[in-house]
């Protein structure tokens, strides 16, 4: 094995003008059309975080696993609309069952009878009894936040520093603390990750390091009786896959249920991608709220959540309206139905097993050959690699890594067929029930060729 | 209508159709009954949206054609709900299916943007004069993306809206949508009412309810708390009361109000857009805000939210000082149908349509006076109501005079007589569809007829 070495940020800046100097020749359809969309779309793209630099990459179409930019580049899609596409683009049963539903009509606002066998799945796989529908994980999550105040009267809410649940008010905080905003570990600052949040809203979130019961343990103390409940992505996503260390989810559990508090998982990234029943299958415990969305609506605009009887009771009495116009929408639940189904079958988690297994065998050998400083982790359909050579536990072990390096890894990807969500500091992809060991090998070659250059 | 002849309505006699008209409705959804058990074992009520389902019972729909629903018993109704007033250009829309089943085989979710999005941008741009637009999956998302710019323009915490208006279940502005008379407080100030349970704590401090269409107590609000006051939202026609016209100055009031203060001025258009007119209320009452929340007829049945605004008001957005973000924001088939749905569907002509439609329900104007009824009709484009009250509806407050049993037993009657419409508590209303026929329209008048007959008898 190679000793590990420390990055040379020159290099990979060198490396990083190269690769930006060959990336553009061949997005001129993308750049010219930038400039057309910026005169009525904001920014030029429909979501801040579509565009990511060096600039926005406009998609024509894909299929399966492929997808296609407007300058007609081909790429193995590993982004896959960040995550949500663990069916593949175009898969032909989703294509079918959005067609059926298109002529039958797509909207009525009432409820159809795709409900209830999307529900009965959704129970099978999370182990919670009840589910109600939304448009997005925004959604879900802010019924989360509604469910646990309304059913305690507590106003306060635990969340993990560096994980994202959604953009509206209640948990828009410390997403991406900078390291000087952040405060001391034992009392982080609850950051405000937007402008235009009231700061009273900030006082009502108590932020924690991700794997630290203690932690969670002393703030549910500080906080006594004040506590609502917690939410955490129960392997956190946002800074590379993050996995819960032993007993740390079951804990929680305890704690929130010791303090009359409630747990519920963001499983909107993890959900019917880390296992056919997501983070609950992978790790063994049930938490009282799942929140979905992404990869259960097959490329539509969806969102769910779970809760027990006991959570869901005010909205079964009409105590309170859990309500939306889209809500449980046909064209969604249609292509949910066919995603649930027929295509995220127990049989598709065992082809993700073997991919993972494909680029972590793989990966990890590279690193191992050029004495990168980073590894390898992986569950499912999700995976990175993480550019530290000691374990990322929580945000702030992830801090300090330079964005330059997983920049440069997204470049050398992207100039080389593969496409990958940018932005984060590490390297994170998804995989499709389309994925074969070619398509891993590719990501291992383009990968080999990015740690070889960086560690000359 | 302000005719003094009025009957008295025999309330004693409405609760004794209304039973009768629930037994029918309970005998011809022997199937919804049924299912409705089945799904409530994975599903709260058995629906997945609190207001898929009214008194007596939810009906579940199995498919929908043109001007057409049916439900899973196979009774068929002319579609006045028309799901929450988004489907105004129809179910199942030849246009809207083709381009739907085109663009599910080229793939329908990147999150990266795709080429769907300009067109429809400069649709908006054209129907509103408002020149920047972002996308969002709900009405809901829009309203949330409207107040986090204003509070993140202006650096200030407050929003100004109107008592009695939903604009969306978010946290900021779930105040004072349907506050009860013992706890809305006086009317020149009204009182913050949370309209759920578990909202964050603030939220009621952070908002102020003004009454629709009273400017001197909006100017108020603003020469106390001005300087606190990030920016007002309102539907400029209110559409939770029925249809509520504002009164002639009082958007342009509102916006001046709003400017001289320094806050911003938004529209809550997910109702009124691509309804109420082709540049929805923007094109009907000629006052243009800085920012306008869109959804529902945007997407022509596919989960869809906008935000547009004002180069200057979307300008930390441009600069990316503030994100608006979403991981379905922009999919492109929403995008796909909704590039079809404006630029060949909902097209400046198919709005004559509605008109001529507008002009057949308007006979239930000579019911109305022919039975002497406590009532008046209004209309703009695809939207109408009944208000069951001697004067239209002005303001919230009107409502509370109103007794809902008469509404109701007029849902019931319509619904056991082929026209399918949202229920209501206090007044009655409706949106129409470019694709309706005469035919749709006569059965909703004839089925008024009856109701008033039946009501005065």
């Amino acid at each position: 094995m190679a000793a590990r070495t420390e990055f040379d940020l020159e290099v990979i800046d060198a490396l990083i003008v190269r690769e930006e100097a060959t990336l553009e020749p061949n997005r001129q359809a993308s750049i010219a059309y930038r400039a057309k969309a910026d005169r009525y779309v904001a920014g030029g793209v429909a979501s801040s975080w579509q565009d990511s630099p060096p600039h926005a990459i406009y998609i024509d179409r894909g299929e399966k696993n492929r997808i296609w930019d407007i300058d007609q580049n081909e790429y193995v899609d590993f982004h896959l609309g960040y995550g949500a596409m663990v069916v593949g683009h175009a898969h032909p049963k989703i294509v079918e069952a959005i067609r059926r539903q298109a002529a039958l009509g797509t909207h009525f606002a009432q409820p159809t009878k795709h409900l209830d066998v999307i529900g009965e799945n959704l129970t099978e796989r999370f182990s919670l009894p009840l589910w109600r529908f939304a448009n997005s994980g925004t959604e879900a999550t802010l019924e989360a936040g509604r469910l646990m105040r309304a059913n305690t009267g507590r106003d306060m809410i635990i969340k993990i520093e560096g994980t994202y649940h959604g953009h509206h008010d209640s948990l828009m905080f410390s997403v991406t603390p900078e390291a000087s905003d952040m405060g001391p570990r034992e009392h982080p600052t609850t950051v405000p990750q937007a402008m235009g949040i009231p700061q009273a809203f900030a006082d009502l979130v108590i932020v924690v390091p991700y794997n630290d019961l203690e932690a969670a343990r002393r703030a549910f103390a500080e906080h006594e009786g004040k506590v609502a409940g917690m939410i955490l992505e129960p392997a956190m996503m946002n800074c590379g896959v993050i996995l819960p260390e032993a007993g740390y989810l079951q804990g929680l559990k305890d704690l929130c249920h010791e303090n009359g508090a409630y747990l519920a998982f963001d499983e909107v990234k993890t959900g019917a991608t880390l296992a056919y029943g997501g983070a609950v299958e992978a790790f063994g415990v049930v938490p009282d709220i799942i929140c979905l969305a992404k990869a259960i609506g097959g490329g539509t605009p969806c969102g769910a959540i779970g809760a027990t009887q006991e959570l869901y009771q005010p909205i079964v009495d009409g105590t309170y309206d859990m309500a939306g116009t889209f809500n449980g929408n046909p064209l969604t639940m249609a292509a949910s139905q066919a995603t649930l189904l027929e295509v995220l079958t127990p049989e598709a988690y065992e082809g993700f097993d073997r991919i993972d297994k494909a680029m972590k065998d793989g990966l990890t050998s590279v690193i191992e050959k050029t004495g990168l400083p980073a590894y390898v982790s992986g569950i499912g359909a999700k995976g990175s690699v993480i550019y530290s050579t000691e374990p990322v536990r929580e945000y702030r072990d992830a801090v300090g890594i330079d964005e330059r390096i997983s920049y440069l890894a997204w470049l050398f990807q992207q100039n080389r067929g593969v496409f990958k969500s940018p932005w984060t500091k590490q390297e994170t992809w998804t995989l499709s029930v389309w994925h074969t060991e070619d398509d891993a090998a590719r990501y291992i070659a383009n990968f080999e060729e990015f740690a070889t250059a960086v560690t000359a | 209508m302000g005719t003094t002849e009025t009957v008295e309505i025999d309330l004693g006699l409405v609760e004794e159709l209304t039973k009768q008209e629930t037994a029918a409705l309970d005998a011809k959804h022997a199937r919804s009954l049924s299912y409705r058990d089945e799904a409530k074992r994975h599903l709260p009520g058995g629906v997945s949206s609190s207001w898929q389902t009214w008194p007596p019972h939810p009906i579940y729909v199995d498919r929908g054609e043109g001007s057409r629903v049916w439900d899973i018993d196979g009774n068929e109704y002319v579609d006045y709900h028309n799901g929450y007033g988004v489907m105004v250009m129809g179910h199942a829309h030849p246009k809207i299916v083709e381009a739907v089943r085109d663009r599910v085989a080229k793939g329908t979710h990147f999150a990266q943007p795709t080429e769907d999005a300009l067109p429809v941008a400069e649709q908006l741009a054209e129907r509103t004069g408002l020149p920047y637009w972002r996308f969002g999956n709900s009405g809901t998302e829009a309203t949330l993306d409207a107040v986090r710019i204003m509070r993140a323009s202006t650096g200030r915490d407050l929003i100004v809206k109107v008592e009695g208006t939903y604009h969306g279940h978010h946290d900021a502005l779930m105040v004072s949508v349907f506050p009860p008379e013992d706890q809305a407080g006086p009317r020149e100030r009204p009182n913050s009412v949370p309209q759920t349970p578990g909202l964050i704590p603030g939220t009621l401090e952070s908002v102020v309810n003004v009454p629709f269409n009273d400017l001197e107590l909006a100017r108020q609000v603003f020469a106390e708390r001005g300087s606190e006051i990030a920016g007002m939202i309102i539907e400029p026609v209110m559409t939770n009361c029925g249809v509520v016209l504002p009164d002639e100055g009082y958007l342009d009031g509102l916006k001046e109000t709003c400017h001289t203060h320094g806050a911003m001025f938004a529209y809550d258009e997910v109702k009124t857009g691509f309804t109420v007119a082709w540049g929805g209320a923007i094109e009907a009452f000629g006052v243009q805000p800085d920012l306008v929340a869109f959804a529902k007829a945007l997407g022509a049945g596919i989960p869809c939210g906008a935000i547009g605004g004002t180069e200057e008001a979307m300008a930390g957005v441009i600069s990316g000082d503030i994100d608006q973000v979403g991981t379905f924001n922009g999919n492109p088939l929403t995008m796909a149908a909704a590039r079809v749905n404006l630029t060949e569907v909902l097209v400046k002509p198919a709005y004559q349509r509605l008109d001529e439609i507008n002009e057949i329900l308007h006979r239930c104007d000579d019911v109305i006076a022919r039975y002497r009824l406590t009532a008046s009709m209004k209309t703009l484009g695809a939207k109408g109501s009944i208000d069951w009250s001697s004067t239209p509806i002005h303001e919230y407050r009107d409502l509370w005079k109103i007794d809902d049993r008469v509404p109701q037993l007029a849902w019931l009657w319509q619904l056991n007589r082929g026209v399918f419409k949202s229920p209501g508590s206090k007044w009655e209303s409706w949106t129409t569809s470019i694709v309706m026929s005469d035919a749709d329209a006569d059965r909703y008048v004839e089925n008024f007829e009856s109701f008033a007959q039946a009501i005065t008898s």
